[in-house]
C-alpha cells in the first residue's frame, strides 16, 4: 500500500490545463463523429457485434467513462477501416492491373522509387496519427482524473479467484461484499483497486476500461452507471488456475434502492431460533466455515464473537464475507447464480410480497425460499474444488488457495443451506 | 563506417582440404553421415538444422493451438481441464515465439546472409554451431518438463508474482526460465556472429547500401537481439533465483513491486515483436521485386524505416501495460510513441505496394504469400494502432481483440513471410522445385484459415471475451464465433499439412520424379542466386565483385540504346564465368566436436539447478572441459594458411 499512481498535484493541474487547450482546437475529431461514417467504414464489425449478445460488450457503454472511450474508439476504428480499405484496394488494383499477361515478355521499367510520393505518404500517415493522438490524450485524462464530485468510494480487492468490495464513504462504512459491487446510478464512484496475492484486473466493460489489481499498489478507477441494471465483467489478468471463473458484476440501483440496500447491509444478522435446522446450520458454520468466512456479529452459543482467521488458512488471507449473502445474485466468484438458474433476476416469482424495486434488483427483497439455486450451492458445499478448479490441498506453509473440500455430510449441507438462507 | 565500407582484397593461396589435425586433440573430418551434421560448422547445414528443428516445434506449438481451439469450440468445454489449458497456452506462446519464429528466422539468416553478401561462412563458425545446439537443447529441455513435474503454467509472459514459488509450485516455470535462458544464449551468440559477418565479410564492392534488404533486416534484428536478450536474461535470473534459491525479487510479502517484472519483460518483449516480424519483412522485400520484375520501391526508405523501427521499438514497451496502473503521464507518453512507430511500419507497406505498382506481376506461391502478408499485416498493423489509443486499449487489452491483433501480425505477417521464403528459396536450398499447384492450395487454405480463425477474434474481443480462459459461459454471444475460429484453425492445419506433403514430395518418395530446379527459376535479382543450387560447401568458386544493388539482375540485364532493359547474360553464363575464375585455394573452417558438447552441458546444469546440485556440478565440469577443448583444439589447416603477408582476408576470420 505504499505507492499510488497519482501524479503530484502540481503536475496534474498543469496537464489538465494543457489538455483543455488542446480540446478547444480539436473540434474536427471531437467525439461527435456521425454514426453514418462509422457504419460505412467499421460498419461490418459494428453490425456483427450489434446483433449478438451484449452483456459484456465494449460497444454499448452505459456510463460516462465507457461512453467517452466509445466516442473515441468508434471514429478511430472507422479511420483504421478506411486506411485498411485503401491499402487493400491498392493491392487488388495492382493484382488486376499489373498482372503478367500472355505474350508480355519485356520487363517493366526499373523504377527505384519516387521520394516525393514516399515523403508525402509518410507525412500524411504521421499527420493522421497526430490527429488521433490529440483526442486520445484528451480522453485519457478525462477518464483518469479524480472527479471533483465523487459520490462514493469503494476499495476493490482481488484475490484468487474472487473480488472483495469495501465501502469507504461515510454512511456506507463497514459494508463488505464479494463479487457483486452495488452502486447508485448517476453517481461518480472512485474505486481503489488492489490485490492480496497475484495480479488481477477489474473490468466492467459497459462502465469503464480495466485496471489491474496489483499487490502492494492501490490504483484508482472511475465508474459511473447511467441506468439501473446489472453490468457484468470478468477478471482480465491471468491469475492462475481458475482465472476463467473469476467474475464480477456491478449492480446499479436508483438512489432510493441503494439507500434501502445500504440500510439492509448495515443491519445486524439475526440469530436463528434455537433448535431449528438453521440454528444447527449456524453451529456447523461456526465449526467449519467461520475459520475463513466472516459474518459480522456472529457469536457462538456462549456469546463469544466469531471472527475469521483466514490469514491462518489461505494464501491470500481472505475469504468472502457472507454477512448478507442472500442479498447477492451470484456466488463462488461469480461462477454460479445464487438466486435462479437462468441468471435473470427480474422474474417476479423471486420476489416477496413487497413491491419489486424499479429495476427489480436484489435489494433484500429476494425470497430465497422460492429462488435459491440449491443444486449449485449444495454441490459447492459438497466439494467446492470439483465444481470450480482451486488448489484444494495445503501448500508447504499449510495454506490453501481457494476453498477446500470440507467433506460435509448431506445432513450438514442441509443445515448449512438452511442457515445461509437466513443471511438476508 | 569507413573501415567497414572498404572493399577487401581476396587472397588465393593453395587448396587445403580438411585432414587429420596435429596435436593431441583431433577434429572431426566426416563430410557425410550423421557425424557430419552433429559436428558441422557449415552455415548451410546449421541453417537447415535450424529450419527442421523450428518446423518440428512449429508442429508442436500448432498442435497445442488446435487443442486450445477444440476446448474453446463450445461454451463450458470439457476437452482439457483448467490446469492443462493454462499449460497449453503457456507452451503454445513460448514455443511459437522462442522455438519457431526466432529460430526459423535464424535458419534463413544462417543460410542466406553469407550467400547474399558473398561470404563462404559466418565469422565464427563454431560459435554458430554452438548457438544452434543451445537452441535445440533449450527447446528439448523445455519439453522435458511434462516428464519431470509438469509443463509451465504461468503464461509466456510469466507475470510475477503468479509465477513465483507460491503460486506456481510445480517445476514447470523452473524449466521455462532455464530453457529461455539457454535459448537466449543461442540468440545472443547468433546475433554477434551475424553482425560481425555482415559488417566484415561482404563481397568486394558491396557497400552497406548495396546489401539485399533481407540481409539489412537481419542486421537490424541482430542489434535488437544483442540489446534485448540481456534484459530478459536479467529478468529470468531474478525469477529463477526467487524460485530456486529463495530470493525475494518479486515476493510481494517482502515488499516487492510486481511491475518490475512487467517492465523488464516488455522492455525485452516489445523489441522481440520486431525481432519476430522484421525477418519476414526482409523476405517479402526480396520476393516482391523478383516477381514484380522491378526493383524494390524506395530501397533506402525500406532500410531506414527498418532501422527506425529498430530504434523506436525500444520506446514503446509500456503499451503492454496501459491497464497496469502506470499513471496517466506515462500512459500518454507511451501512447504517442506507439502511434508513431506506425509511421515507419506504414512506410514499408507503402513501399511494397509501390513495388507492385507498375510491375509485371507473376503470381507464384512465394509472391502470393508475400502479397498475403501485405494485406494481413496491414489489418494487424491497423488494429495495433487502435491499441496505441490508450483509453480504448483499456477496453481491449487482455481480450481476444489482442489475440486477433498479434496473430494477424505474427501469423498473417511473420509466418506468411516465412512461407513465402520457403517457396522462394526452396530451389536454392534443395535444388528441387516445390509443386506450385500444391503451393497455391497451401496458400489459399492458409489465407482462408487465418481469416476464419483470427478475424472473429476481433469481434468476440470487442464483445468482451477475455483471453487465457479455459472456458466461457454460454449466453454472451461468444459461442458461434468461437466455433468458427476452431474450424478456421483446422483449415490452417490443413494448409500446413499441404506444405509438408509438398516438401516431402520433392524428395521423390511418391515415385514421381521431383522436378530439378533450374539455376535461376525465378529470374532473381540478388547475389545468392549466382551460385549452384544447392550451393557448394564453399558457396562460391570465386567471389563476384559487386557494383550494384541487385547485382545478379544487373549482370543479366542491361539497358539498350532505347533505354529498355534487355537480357545480356544467362545465369548459366554468369556461373560458368565464376567457375572459370575459381579461387585456387579455398580454406573452409573445420568441423568441431566441442560446440555440441558445450551446448548440451547447459541443460544438464539447468536440470541440476532444479533437482540436484551434484548434477549441476557434473554439468559444470563438462562445460568447463568443453570450453578448454574448444580453446585448444588445433586447426586442420596447414600452417601456410596463416600467412598474413597477403593481407587481411575473410578466410583468417573463419578460424576464430
Amino acid at each position: 500500500m505504499r505507492r499510488t499512481t497519482q501524479p503530484s498535484t502540481a503536475v496534474r493541474s498543469q496537464t489538465v490545463t494543457t489538455v483543455r487547450d488542446v480540446e478547444n482546437t480539436t473540434a474536427l475529431v471531437s467525439p461527435k463523429t456521425p454514426r453514418g461514417l462509422v457504419l460505412v467504414a467499421g460498419g461490418l464489425l459494428v453490425a456483427l457485434t450489434g446483433c449478438a449478445n451484449e452483456k459484456q460488450s465494449t460497444w454499448n457503454p452505459s456510463g460516462k467513462y465507457a461512453r467517452s472511450i466509445d466516442n473515441l474508439q468508434e471514429p478511430i476504428f472507422a479511420a483504421a477501416g478506411v486506411v485498411g480499405l485503401i491499402v487493400i484496394t491498392a493491392v487488388i488494383y495492382c493484382i488486376v492491373k499489373f498482372r503478367e499477361r500472355p505474350g508480355h515478355d519485356s520487363i517493366p521499367h526499373q523504377s527505384h522509387g519516387n521520394p516525393k510520393v514516399e515523403i508525402t505518404l509518410t507525412a500524411l500517415s504521421a499527420a493522421i496519427l497526430l490527429v488521433v493522438a490529440v483526442p486520445t490524450v484528451n480522453t485519457l485524462f478525462e477518464i483518469t482524473n479524480r472527479p471533483k464530485d465523487t459520490g462514493l468510494e469503494v476499495t476493490v480487492v482481488g484475490q484468487q479467484w474472487w473480488w472483495e468490495f469495501q465501502y469507504k464513504t461515510p454512511g456506507t462504512e463497514g459494508i463488505v461484499t464479494a463479487t457483486e459491487l452495488v452502486l447508485p446510478i448517476k453517481t461518480k464512484v472512485r474505486l481503489s483497486i488492489t490485490s492480496r496475492d497475484v495480479i488481477h484486473s477489474f473490468w466492467i466493460p459497459k462502465l469503464n476500461g480495466k485496471r489491474d489489481a496489483v499487490p502492494n499498489r492501490v490504483q484508482p478507477l472511475n465508474m459511473e452507471a447511467s441506468e439501473p441494471g446489472i453490468y457484468e465483467g470478468q477478471c482480465t489478468e491471468f491469475c492462475g488456475l481458475s482465472h476463467a471463473n473469476m467474475r464480477q458484476r456491478v449492480v446499479a440501483l436508483t438512489a432510493e434502492d441503494f439507500a434501502t440496500w445500504v440500510a439492509n447491509q448495515q443491519k445486524a444478522v439475526a440469530k436463528p431460533a434455537a433448535d431449528t435446522l438453521a440454528s444447527k446450520g449456524e453451529s456447523q458454520f461456526i465449526s467449519q466455515c467461520a475459520r475463513c468466512h466472516q459474518i459480522n456479529g456472529l457469536v457462538d452459543d456462549k456469546g463469544n464473537p466469531q471472527n475469521s482467521k483466514a490469514d491462518e488458512q489461505l494464501v491470500s488471507g481472505a475469504a468472502p464475507n457472507l454477512t448478507h449473502l442472500m442479498s447477492r445474485s451470484v456466488f463462488a466468484g461469480g461462477k454460479f447464480d445464487l438466486m435462479i438458474k437462468d441468471g435473470t433476476l427480474l422474474a417476479t416469482e423471486c420476489k416477496n410480497a413487497t413491491a419489486p424495486t424499479a429495476a427489480g434488483q436484489p435489494t433484500g427483497t429476494v425470497n430465497p425460499d422460492k429462488c435459491l439455486n440449491r443444486p449449485d450451492l449444495e454441490a459447492w458445499l459438497r466439494n467446492a474444488p470439483s465444481v470450480k478448479p482451486m488448489y484444494a490441498i495445503q501448500n508447504k506453509d499449510k495454506l490453501y488457495r481457494g476453498m477446500p473440500n470440507l467433506n460435509l455430510t448431506e445432513a450438514q449441507i442441509d443445515e448449512l443451506v438452511a442457515y445461509l438462507k437466513t443471511l438476508k | 563506417m569507413a573501415i567497414i565500407e572498404r572493399p577487401r582484397e581476396l587472397t588465393a593461396p593453395s587448396v587445403i582440404s580438411p585432414k587429420q589435425a596435429q596435436g593431441n586433440f583431433s577434429r572431426p573430418v566426416q563430410t557425410t553421415g550423421w557425424k557430419s551434421w552433429l559436428f558441422t560448422v557449415d552455415h548451410k547445414k546449421l541453417g537447415l538444422m535450424y529450419g527442421f528443428a523450428a518446423m518440428f516445434f512449429f508442429l508442436v506449438g500448432g498442435t497445442e493451438a488446435l487443442i486450445i481451439r477444440i476446448q474453446l469450440a463450445q461454451p463450458n468445454g470439457k476437452f482439457v481441464n483448467a490446469q492443462l489449458y493454462n499449460e497449453l497456452f503457456t507452451t503454445h506462446g513460448t514455443t511459437m515465439v522462442f522455438l519457431f519464429v526466432i529460430p526459423m528466422a535464424a535458419a534463413f539468416a544462417n543460410y542466406f546472409v553469407p550467400l547474399q553478401i558473398g561470404a563462404r561462412d559466418v565469422a565464427f563458425p563454431r560459435m554458430n554451431a554452438f548457438g544452434f545446439w543451445c537452441f535445440l537443447g533449450g527447446g528439448l529441455f523445455l519439453y522435458l518438463s511434462p516428464l519431470l513435474g509438469g509443463l509451465p503454467d504461468g503464461g509466456w509472459f510469466a507475470y510475477a508474482p503468479n509465477t513465483g514459488p507460491i503460486f506456481s509450485p510445480s517445476h514447470g516455470m523452473d524449466f521455462w526460465t532455464l530453457a529461455l535462458q539457454i535459448t537466449g544464449i543461442a540468440s545472443l551468440t547468433g546475433s554477434i556472429n551475424l553482425i560481425v559477418t555482415i559488417l566484415n565479410m561482404r563481397a568486394p564492392g558491396m557497400k552497406l547500401m548495396m546489401m539485399p534488404v533481407f540481409t539489412w533486416m537481419i542486421l537490424v534484428i541482430q542489434f535488437l537481439l544483442v540489446f534485448a536478450i540481456p534484459v530478459i536474461t536479467v529478468a529470468l535470473f531474478l525469477l529463477s533465483f526467487q524460485r530456486l534459491f529463495g530470493a525475494t525479487f518479486f515476493d510481494v510479502k517482502a515488499g516487492a513491486d510486481p511491475l518490475l517484472w512487467q517492465h523488464l519483460f516488455w522492455l525485452f518483449g516489445h523489441p522481440e515483436v520486431y525481432i519476430l516480424i522484421l525477418p519476414s519483412f526482409g523476405i517479402v522485400s526480396e520476393v516482391l521485386p523478383v516477381f514484380a520484375q522491378k526493383p524494390l520501391f524506395g530501397y533506402k526508405f525500406v532500410v531506414f524505416s527498418g532501422a527506425a523501427i529498430g530504434f523506436m521499438g525500444w520506446g514503446v514497451w509500456a503499451h503492454h501495460m496501459f491497464a497496469s496502473g502506470l499513471g496517466p503521464i506515462s500512459v500518454m507518453v507511451f501512447s504517442i510513441t506507439t502511434m508513431f512507430i506506425a509511421v515507419p511500419t506504414g512506410v514499408k507497406i507503402i513501399n511494397w505496394v509501390g513495388t507492385l505498382w507498375g510491375g509485371t506481376l507473376r503470381f507464384t506461391t512465394a509472391m502470393m504469400f508475400a502479397i498475403g502478408l501485405i494485406v494481413e499485416f496491414t489489418i494487424g498493423g491497423l488494429s495495433g494502432v487502435t491499441h496505441a489509443v490508450s483509453p480504448s486499449d483499456t477496453q481491449q487489452t487482455d481480450t481476444y481483440y489482442i489475440v486477433a491483433h498479434f496473430h494477424y501480425v505474427l501469423f498473417g505477417g511473420a509466418v506468411f513471410g516465412l512461407f513465402s521464403g520457403f517457396y522462394y528459396w526452396w530451389p536454392k536450398i534443395f535444388g528441387r522445385m516445390l509443386d506450385e499447384k500444391l503451393g497455391k492450395v497451401n496458400f489459399w487454405l492458409m489465407v482462408i484459415g487465418t481469416n476464419l480463425t483470427f478475424g472473429p477474434m476481433h469481434i468476440v474481443g470487442l464483445q468482451g471475451q477475455p483471453r487465457r480462459m479455459y472456458t466461457y459461459k454460454a449466453g454472451y454471444g461468444f459461442a458461434g464465433w468461437n466455433l468458427l475460429e476452431t474450424i478456421g484453425s483446422f483449415i490452417i492445419a490443413l494448409g500446413v499439412a499441404t506444405f509438408l506433403w509438398n516438401a516431402i514430395k520433392t524428395n521423390g518418395i511418391t515415385g514421381k520424379k521431383p522436378r530439378t530446379a533450374p539455376l535461376d527459376p525465378w529470374d532473381a535479382r540478388t547475389y545468392e542466386w549466382m551460385t549452384t543450387s544447392p550451393p557448394k560447401e564453399h558457396n562460391f568458386d570465386s567471389i563476384p565483385v559487386v557494383s550494384h544493388l541487385d547485382e545478379f539482375f544487373h549482370r543479366k540485364y542491361a539497358e539498350d540504346a532505347n533505354g529498355n532493359m534487355v537480357k545480356v547474360a544467362t545465369a548459366e553464363e554468369i556461373l560458368a564465368d565464376q567457375i572459370a575464375h575459381a579461387d585456387k585455394h579455398i580454406h573452409m573452417p573445420s568441423p568441431s566436436y566441442w560446440p555440441i558438447v558445450l551446448a548440451f552441458s547447459l541443460p544438464i546444469i539447468a536440470l541440476g539447478l532444479i533437482f540436484s546440485t551434484y548434477l549441476a556440478i557434473f554439468g559444470g565440469i563438462i562445460c568447463v572441459m568443453a570450453g578448454y577443448g574448444w580453446a585448444i583444439e588445433p586447426s586442420t589447416a596447414d600452417p601456410s594458411d596463416f600467412d598474413q603477408s597477403a593481407g587481411p582476408s575473410t578466410e583468417v576470420a573463419l578460424h576464430v
